[in-house]
């Protein structure tokens, strides 16, 4: 009986290799078998409904922030993050570069709510408003003003909220409303001095270049967010872009009271460039802030961005 | 004292031996790591998201460590009849509940300690250099100590009377209504009902305040609480467990384990 039992042990221990073999056989077929199936589901797998896709968030702010049992900081954090996903995935899709100021076309209904509810869940996340000042102004301006007074009510000492609702109220045109809003944040303990140099400035020339410059400038400073920071300086890009193009149609006035015509190309009028010191492509064209030429247009009256230019057009 | 002390150490070697717990260490520790990642994706904001990351699932892991360790406390040792053993030797039913109690306090202190330096390291690395949120946080990995502490009592309470499935139960309900304090208070000011008043204060003072220890969200801007407000909160959680760790020995001195 025993020695049975001891021939039953010896023949499983040598069975044993085998079976290990066998199982790692079946798990590597498995793994392969299951992820061609996956890529076979998704590959059938019908287009997301745009009506189902753009569903109303379901639970509100204040409901997320009641659920989050202390989590709060985290819910904040997976709705901030899908906002940025959300509108990342959008600007992916579309053909051509965007500003981030200027996504009033891509049809982001959601982001209003993504960013209410990350803001009610966690109202010291300043992020949020920060963003929503910037991008949704062209998407829902009422929304954006609406999220950016809640950020200042619930964090009355952030100067930098001030400095975002001044920057809405600008790009609508309404300079008394920022010229006031930079004037309260400016008597923040910890504001910079810039806040009520703004709020003067805005009061006196509103509409002006050299105000767009500055507000560029400082959120080219205070963003924290890369994308917000490339957006200044694409800006920033576009502001010395629009003086330059004001310099150069100058250049074309006077080649044109000169020699009676406009010039055929950028060659023509080269020596006048090169008193300005203006940096030239090797065609002899004047490059804008970004490195591209400069196009003539209007038969050579008129000047503009060369399509490549990374400089916004609009 | 000595005894207590005894069955606090067993029962933190016992947890320690339990594979789990090292899992859900090594978990958190991962869980850091991976939060370094997602932070990329969120837009300059790699510190709040690690903050908010770490210590959310320090707390969750806590309590999931306190629950269902917490259960089995007292239930193993009946179940496998070794509470005969240690009651024929001069140990009380107090002594052995109160060391047990202090023995899973213990292992969730190492996992906390270890969990909040993983979390400061992380924070570290992803500043380059020294981060002062690092130091920061552990105003709020105390108090999320705390809550554990206090959820241990829960589950040991109910683990004297009832089966580890339904104690694990409770004392997760207790969790959840313990941070809707605030609504069970709204609820009893706004009700017309003298009755449901009554009850709804009542369930305001008798369960666990857990919101007081719920300081994830402002230690991740880089707050602080204030030491009062800490000194009290912990002075709270102290007495309310000293009261249910009292109820847990009425009950667990009454029961009879023939």
């Amino acid at each position: 009986m025993i020695e049975q039992d001891q021939m039953q042990f010896t023949a499983g221990r040598e069975r044993a290799p085998l079976q290990a073999s066998v199982l790692v056989i079946i798990a590597i077929a498995g793994i392969a078998i299951f992820v061609s199936l996956a890529h076979w589901l998704d590959s059938r797998r019908p287009p997301v409904d745009v009506n189902i896709e753009e569903e109303r968030l379901y639970l509100t702010g204040k409901t997320a922030k009641r659920l989050s049992l202390g989590f709060n900081g985290l819910i904040a954090d997976w709705y901030w993050m899908r906002s940025l996903q959300y509108v990342g995935r959008k600007i992916m899709n579309l053909p051509q570069d965007v500003e981030l100021d200027n996504l009033g076309q891509l049809n982001l209904i959601l982001l209003a709510p993504l960013l209410d509810t990350a803001t009610t869940v966690d109202p010291q996340f300043l992020e949020p408003y920060e963003y929503a000042a910037l991008v949704l102004p062209s998407v829902n301006v009422d929304e954006a003003i609406r999220i950016t007074k809640r950020g200042i009510e619930a964090n009355p000492g952030a100067w930098r909220l001030y400095q975002h609702l001044g920057y809405i109220y600008w790009q609508q045109g309404d300079f008394q409303s920022s010229s006031k809003i930079y004037a309260n944040g400016a008597k923040l303990p910890g504001a910079p001095p810039w806040m009520e140099a703004m709020s003067a400035r805005m009061a006196a020339e509103g509409g002006s270049r050299r105000v767009a410059r500055e507000i560029y400038t400082r959120m080219y400073e205070q963003a924290g967010d890369e994308s917000v920071k490339e957006m200044a300086r694409r800006r920033l890009m576009q502001l010395d872009s629009w003086d330059e193009r004001d310099t150069l149609r100058k250049v074309i006035q006077l080649y044109r009271a000169h020699a009676g015509h406009c010039p055929a190309s950028w060659r023509e009028a080269e020596t006048v460039i090169r008193t300005l010191n203006w940096r030239v492509d090797t065609s002899g064209a004047p490059v804008d802030p970004s490195g591209s030429p400069y196009r003539l247009t209007k038969n050579g009256c008129d000047v503009d961005l060369d399509p490549g230019s990374l400089v916004p057009a609009k | 004292m000595f005894r207590i002390f005894a069955i606090a150490r067993n029962a933190f070697r016992e947890a320690v031996r339990d594979r789990v717990l090292y899992n859900l260490v090594l978990f958190v520790l991962l869980l850091t790591a991976v939060a370094i990642f997602i932070g990329e994706l969120s837009g300059g904001q790699e510190r709040k998201i690690i903050v908010d990351l770490g210590l959310s699932a320090m707390l969750l892991f806590g309590v999931f460590i306190a629950i269902f360790v917490g259960v089995g406390l007292v239930y193993k040792e009946i179940e496998r009849r070794t509470v005969y053993a240690i009651f024929a030797k001069p140990v009380g039913r107090g002594e052995f509940l109160i060391g047990k109690y202090l023995g899973l306090c213990l292992t969730l202190l190492v996992n906390v300690v270890i969990m909040g330096t993983g979390l400061s390291l992380a924070l570290i690395y992803v500043g380059g250099g020294w981060e002062p949120l690092a130091l920061r946080i552990w105003p709020a990995v105390l108090l999320i100590y705390v809550e554990l502490a206090v959820l241990t009592g829960v589950a040991l309470l109910f683990s004297s009377f009832s089966s580890p499935a339904l104690s694990a139960l409770l004392t997760f309900f207790i969790f959840i209504i313990g941070h809707f304090s605030a609504d069970l208070k709204s609820l009893a000011a706004s009700t017309g009902n003298i009755g449901a008043r009554w009850l709804f204060s009542a369930l305001y003072y008798l369960l666990p305040n857990l919101a007081n220890y719920s300081y994830i969200t402002p230690a991740a801007h880089g707050q602080v609480p204030a030491l009062t407000q800490s000194i009290v909160a912990i002075l709270y959680g102290g007495f309310y467990t000293t009261v249910i760790l009292a109820i847990a020995l009425l009950v667990f001195s009454r029961r009879n384990f023939k």
